[in-house]
């Protein structure tokens, strides 16, 4: 499996990012990564997102998988677009799931997965759509920034 | 006091003084940041500094991204909130929760709409989606005998449509409920803002529209359907009274008890708190029956006796 893992290489095909809970995602074309901290203007790294009153070092960034994207409009004809689904970079061709204790490479930065997103009522509210069990297991990851760096769309994604 | 990133932070940019005893609030993000969006119809719950929750339709064209607009008429007989809010000043910071909707448009051909005193509030954020869709509808504004017709200003850019009737009780043209509704087509939904007289009435000689009488109505989530009951806190000897249509958490929070939670759906567990007595009902997803023998999720499951008993 291990073989296997390394083989992969994905890319970032989104970057989002917003001040404060509940406040709507932008897309950008950048972000700034800052190791042990998070996303430069994100509401993780200013204390101002909905868990902030429960920090866990493990939340400086999220990433969410465009295929689950794709397979929630082919299967269940939900569209979410990558700035709905709250979480800071979405990825294409890479097994989040599969990243939990593993470094891996994005663009300028390093990351390490610590734990997988869980689906939240929270998503339900702000997007409007009935979407919390069809994101059961495939909600993404939550990972923390071992090496700060600048990342834009379209750079890659491996493992270091 | 609920923690404010658990609300939408909100700052009042904007207090103007309308008629009737009447001030719109215009709210934006402090950085002028996009707000969550919204559905004609929706509704606000404002986070008043005294701790008091009250409920406000917005007023706004859902297409402003980036502002809110609530209509609040003091009411001297009050319960404290409308006073409270025509305390507040510009510049200050509102908490409010996401909008809500339990007033939505229906699927019809024409919309008719009856907006007693500051009941048209939610009616000011249906028409600018209605007129940009060029759907039909009709709108009936009614003030009471001595008052003015409420949000003149924001109803100014409707003074060149047709379709808007007012109306003053008792000293004019007082509308016959009755006969707007004899006039409904088949394919036509009415929708009824103001106070109790104006919504029996329309209760009463609308019947026959079934669904397609619309009411508004605030506070109750439509999927919380479980009666009121009580949480009795062992450890702190605190009881928390859980009306219907709130979760056990949002109580527990009302109440000031900072439950740890994340996920708020029943599956992360964040929340799995032990119980002493009681009759849970679990809706997690993911607790072992072992487990639901002594812990419940409070921000999903209930209970069907009058009083849970929470080891907290």
């Amino acid at each position: 499996m291990t073989k296997n893992l390394a083989r992969w290489s994905g890319e970032i095909v989104g970057l989002h990012k917003t001040p404060r809970s509940f406040l709507p995602m932008k897309n950008f074309r950048c972000l700034s990564l800052i190791a042990g901290v998070g996303i430069d203007g994100d509401r993780h790294a200013t204390g101002e997102a909905f868990h902030s009153d429960r920090p866990e070092e493990g939340r400086q960034i999220t990433l969410f998988e465009e295929e689950t994207i794709d397979a929630l409009l082919r299967d269940h004809n939900i569209i979410l677009r990558p700035e709905d689904h709250r979480r800071n970079v979405t990825t294409r061709d890479v097994p989040l799931n599969h990243l939990v204790g593993k470094k891996f490479k994005i663009g300028e930065a390093i990351l390490e997965g610590t734990r997988l997103s869980t689906p939240c009522r929270h998503i339900e509210q702000i997007t409007g759509l009935e979407l919390f069990n069809q994101l059961l297991n495939r909600s993404g990851l939550n990972a923390k920034i071992i090496v700060s760096g600048k990342i834009f769309t379209g750079d890659e994604i491996r493992m270091v | 006091m609920r923690n404010r990133i658990h609300s939408v932070t909100t700052e009042i940019v904007s207090i103007e003084d309308d008629v009737n005893n009447i001030k719109i609030f215009t709210l934006s993000d402090p950085d002028g940041w996009p707000l969550p969006s919204f559905m004609p119809g929706a509704h606000l719950d404002i986070y008043l500094p005294s701790g008091l929750i009250r409920q406000y339709s917005l007023c706004s064209d859902p297409n402003n991204k980036t502002q809110y607009m609530i209509a609040v008429q003091m009411e001297i007989e009050g319960r404290g909130g409308s006073s409270e809010m025509h305390n507040l000043s510009e510049g200050m910071i509102l908490p409010v929760s996401l909008p809500r909707n339990h007033f939505s448009l229906g699927d019809a051909k024409r919309h008719i709409f009856i907006a007693g005193g500051i009941g048209i509030t939610p009616f000011l954020s249906m028409l600018p989606d209605l007129i940009s869709k060029e759907i039909d509808w009709e709108l009936h504004i009614c003030a009471k005998f001595g008052e003015k017709i409420s949000c003149q200003s924001l109803l100014k850019k409707y003074e060149k449509e047709p379709n808007i009737y007012k109306y003053i009780s008792h000293g004019g043209n007082r509308l016959s409920i009755e006969k707007v509704i004899s006039k409904i087509k088949s394919d036509e939904h009415l929708y009824c803002c103001g106070p109790s007289s104006m919504i029996n009435d329309a209760n009463i000689n609308g019947k026959a529209l079934g669904d397609r009488l619309h009411f508004e109505k605030f506070g109750i989530d439509e999927h919380l359907e479980d009666a009121a009951y009580q949480v009795v806190l062992k450890k702190s000897g605190s009881v928390v009274k859980v009306p219907k249509g709130q979760t056990m958490l949002g109580a527990l929070r009302v109440a000031g008890f900072d439950v740890p939670a994340s996920c708020e759906g029943g599956i992360c567990l964040e929340c799995k708190t032990r119980f002493l007595a009681g009759t849970p009902i679990h809706r997690d997803l993911v607790m072992q029956p072992s487990d639901r023998k002594e812990f419940i999720t409070p921000c999903v499951s209930s209970c069907s006796s009058e009083s849970i008993e929470l080891d907290l």
